[in-house]
């Protein structure tokens, strides 16, 4: 039983990790298809289809850091060895782990169809780039929040 | 300073000096032609003629563009275009190059070899198709005539069968009582238990009993195939084609080479000349909206104010026989809009133009939100190093490349600005490379603290103090200008209702707050009150000021108090600039941590520790430069604008010189 604080922290970095990376992939995946198809025609708007492409990504960079931040907590890094954590410490950085990792699948996907969207618009209207950048990013507000959200709750759970 | 000021050119001139008048509207950059005729007015003549003629040039100009590129690699890396690093002409060169190259002959060997490439390309998917009818063919040992035309009394017909139909199809043939011996039925050898969905077969017959065998065909599912005419065997037949293919394609390599020697030797020229032609139809376009008389011409345009002087005399010198007459736009006209602000914030216009041109009399924000952005880009990349990286690679840039056209050299200048808010920030953040100095060079570390005003990593949410502080700053910002955008106009029941309402009310509750918790003088709690509730009552007012009965009335105001949920939205939204800046420093941690990690590796690890270090970090700016432009930007657009901007404007559109591949001098 003693391992089980352990567990419960490491499920909860699993998470952050597994979930946001699948929503990003999911959403960058949606959104390089309508890149693919867009650039067919003009071979051109790679730089700036590249781009919207890419900005679901950052959820999944997002759950990436939320994870090393929970092992970087337990001492999983480097050689120092893991701290000692009760099963409720635990449960707390479980916790900790579930709005990145929740918000940032979801709002991965979201972005991603919001993005091959915009990517459609600059096929044929190129000067409306700024606009087009600008819509994908309303979405990253709340996996931002969430991943501030995160933060916050982990910083305030006390371990060792 | 804001939206520059036009002037109205009216331009009246004899139609001999046409030619000159167009080149040199178009070679100033900042004429903006004004339609003067009707719709389906007719356009003059002269410059109709001019228009056609440049057109049909342009026509084969484009056809060899299209037809060319695909075989053409550039000499020239697609960065370096980008950055300036073109081929230079003035326009006399190109006239005389145009002058001096066949178009027609040069479409006409182009075409020549396209129209023998399509024929070639055609025959060989015809010697394809047969090479794989014959493959499959292959195991008949019959001269394939007899298929096509037979003998006097036997004839053949070849197709596709499904394997469980075999024995149907084969009781059927044999099935005609009279002579059972006069059809033979050859299957391609198969193998049962690959399980073939279909199977060729070939069926020999005697002519008496071709309408037999054609039934028991359509019965039994065998599908015939088309055989075209040939003379021996499947075998011998299918080495001639081989034979024909090879010398096909060795034909189709020929013209692939000979059509990239014509690339290689024309694509240079075609370039420079498609420059050349769109901008004379840029121009011609451009003058033949203008009126005429039976000699005479007549084209109004916009230009700068402060430009008017230097294009007079400039066209004034064309000609004695020129009116030109300039004057400021009429209240009831609505002028294009250019943005005119100083060098330090005009990398920042991009900014506005990405959401829309403000309105010839309308407020230009761009200098009202140049400050903003630097801070909050500052904030989200927020790292000294990075900054650094970024600040030298941009001054390498500009060291190297010297013909870097203004808007691209304006965007570029905007990240370099934005590189000293992110050292600053940086530094007083502790970031150098994410925790540089902690992990590898501790020596610093005493430096580093003392230059420290804020701790993200332990203190957050000092941080996020900050930024939302940022964002009532940015957002009440916007409330004052769009009260004063509202005073200039006179209409000072909105202004005050609709914005300095929300001011008074806002700032007040902020005063009350931070001075209740002990950060201010205490008697900022009595100003703060004080402001919170003279603001509440005149939302309170104003939203019900057009209501009938004291309930409506009443009703209304609430719900405008309820509006307030909107602005605490739009404050919390400022928390990205905290959680942005702690990623940034974050990833840079993961990496150096990595990197350590990679160290202890024996003997390589330091070299993989270089790696990781390096790469990671290049990886980490590129993401966080894209985070930390698009996330301030929406900072900009959608909380700060929407509390006073909405753009709407017509943008500034000169005629200027097509300049698509080469730089072009005038």
């Amino acid at each position: 039983m003693e391992m089980l604080g352990l567990s419960l922290a490491l499920f909860g970095a699993a998470l952050a990790a597994a979930l946001a990376g699948i929503g990003s992939a999911i959403g960058i995946g949606v959104a390089g298809g309508a890149a693919a198809g867009v650039m067919t025609e003009d071979p051109n708007k790679f730089g700036s289809s590249l781009i919207l492409q890419a900005l679901p990504g950052t959820q999944g960079i997002y759950g990436l850091l939320i994870a090393f931040f929970v092992l970087n907590k337990l001492g999983l890094l480097g050689g120092a060895g893991a701290v000692a954590l009760t099963w409720n410490q635990g449960l707390q950085i479980l916790a900790s782990c579930l709005p990145i990792a929740v918000v940032g699948w979801y709002s991965a996907i979201w972005q991603g169809k919001t993005s091959a969207a915009s990517i459609q618009m600059i096929s044929k209207k190129p000067e409306a780039m700024g606009k087009a950048i600008i819509l994908p990013a309303m979405v990253e507000t709340y996996a931002v929040l969430a991943l501030l959200t995160s933060i916050l709750m982990l910083m305030g759970v006390q371990v060792g | 300073m804001g939206v520059a000021k036009l002037k109205k050119a009216e331009l009246y001139y004899h139609k001999s000096v046409h030619e000159q008048i167009a080149a040199a509207l178009q070679e100033t950059g900042a004429c903006q032609i004004i339609s003067t005729t009707e719709e389906n007015q007719t356009r003059p003549a002269e410059v109709e003629a001019l228009i056609s003629s440049t057109e049909e040039k342009l026509a084969d100009v484009r056809y060899l563009n299209r037809t060319l590129t695909p075989h053409y690699v550039d000499p020239i890396p697609a960065l370096d275009r980008m950055l300036g690093e073109r081929p230079e002409a003035t326009m006399t060169e190109l006239e005389e190059l145009a002058n001096n190259t066949d178009l027609k002959a040069i479409c006409e060997s182009v075409r020549a070899v396209e129209h023998e490439t399509g024929e070639i390309r055609l025959k060989l998917s015809e010697a394809k198709l047969n090479d794989s009818i014959l493959s499959s063919l292959a195991f008949l040992e019959y001269p394939l005539s007899i298929f096509t035309e037979g003998t006097r009394t036997v004839t053949a017909i070849a197709g596709t069968i499904k394997p469980e139909n075999i024995s149907g199809f084969k009781a059927a043939l044999g099935d005609f009582s009279t002579l059972a011996q006069d059809t033979e039925l050859i299957l391609q050898p198969y193998n049962e238990k690959e399980k073939p969905t279909e199977v060729y077969a070939a069926v020999i017959y005697s002519r008496s009993v071709e309408n037999e065998v054609r039934e028991a065909c359509s019965k039994n599912g065998f599908s015939a195939i088309e055989i075209p005419a040939f003379d021996g065997t499947a075998a011998e037949e299918k080495e001639k084609i081989s034979a024909s293919i090879t010398e096909l394609e060795a034909k189709e390599s020929e013209l692939a080479a000979k059509m990239v020697e014509l690339a290689n030797a024309n694509m240079l020229t075609v370039q420079k000349l498609s420059d050349y032609y769109n901008s004379l139809a840029g121009r011609y376009n451009g003058t033949a909206k203008s009126d005429e008389t039976e000699s005479t011409m007549l084209t109004k345009f916009w230009l700068p104010a402060n430009k008017a002087e230097e294009i007079k005399t400039k066209i004034e010198a064309i000609s004695t026989d020129i009116d030109l007459t300039l004057s400021d736009p009429a209240p009831d006209e609505e002028p294009p809009s250019l943005l005119n602000n100083g060098s330090l914030v005009r990398p920042f216009n991009i900014l506005t133009e990405l959401y829309s041109s403000p309105t010839y009399r309308g407020i230009d924000p761009t200098p009202l939100l140049a400050p903003f952005f630097w801070i909050f880009f500052g904030m989200c990349l927020g790292d000294a190093g990075y900054a650094l990286v970024v600040f030298g690679t941009i001054l390498y840039v500009f060291k190297k490349y010297k013909k870097i056209s203004v808007g691209v050299k304006d965007f570029i200048r905007l990240f370099l600005f934005c590189s000293v808010s992110t050292f600053i920030y940086g530094v007083i953040s502790g970031s150098f490379f994410g925790n540089f100095v902690d992990s590898f060079v501790p020596i610093l570390i005493p430096l580093k603290n003392s230059l420290m005003l804020v701790d993200p990593m332990t203190n957050p949410m000092q941080v996020l103090g900050i930024s939302l502080l940022l964002g009532v700053v940015h957002l009440m910002f916007g409330l004052l200008v769009a009260a004063y955008d509202k005073l200039r106009s006179g209409d000072f029941i909105n202004a005050i209702g609709n914005d300095i309402s929300w001011f008074l009310f806002i700032v007040g509750l902020c005063l009350f707050g931070v001075a209740t918790g002990g950060m201010l003088p205490p008697h900022f709690v009595q100003i703060g009150e004080l402001m919170a509730i003279i603001g509440a009552v005149i939302i309170f007012f104003y939203a019900g000021r057009e209501k009938k009965g004291i309930i409506n009335k009443i009703i209304s105001g609430f719900l405008a108090l309820y509006g307030s949920t909107s602005y605490l939205g739009d404050i919390l939204s400022y928390s990205r600039l905290l959680a942005l800046g702690f990623g940034s420093a974050v990833i840079g941690m993961v990496i150096n941590l990595l990197g350590g990690l990679a160290a202890d590796i024996p003997y390589v690890g330091w070299l993989i520790a270089i790696v990781v270090i390096i790469g990671g970090h290049i990886f980490s700016i590129a993401i966080n430069i894209l985070g930390s432009f698009v996330h301030p930007l929406r900072l900009q657009y959608v909380e700060f604008f929407g509390k006073f901007y909405s753009g709407g404007g017509e943008p500034f559109t000169p005629m200027t010189l097509s300049q698509e591949y080469i730089n072009v001098k005038a």
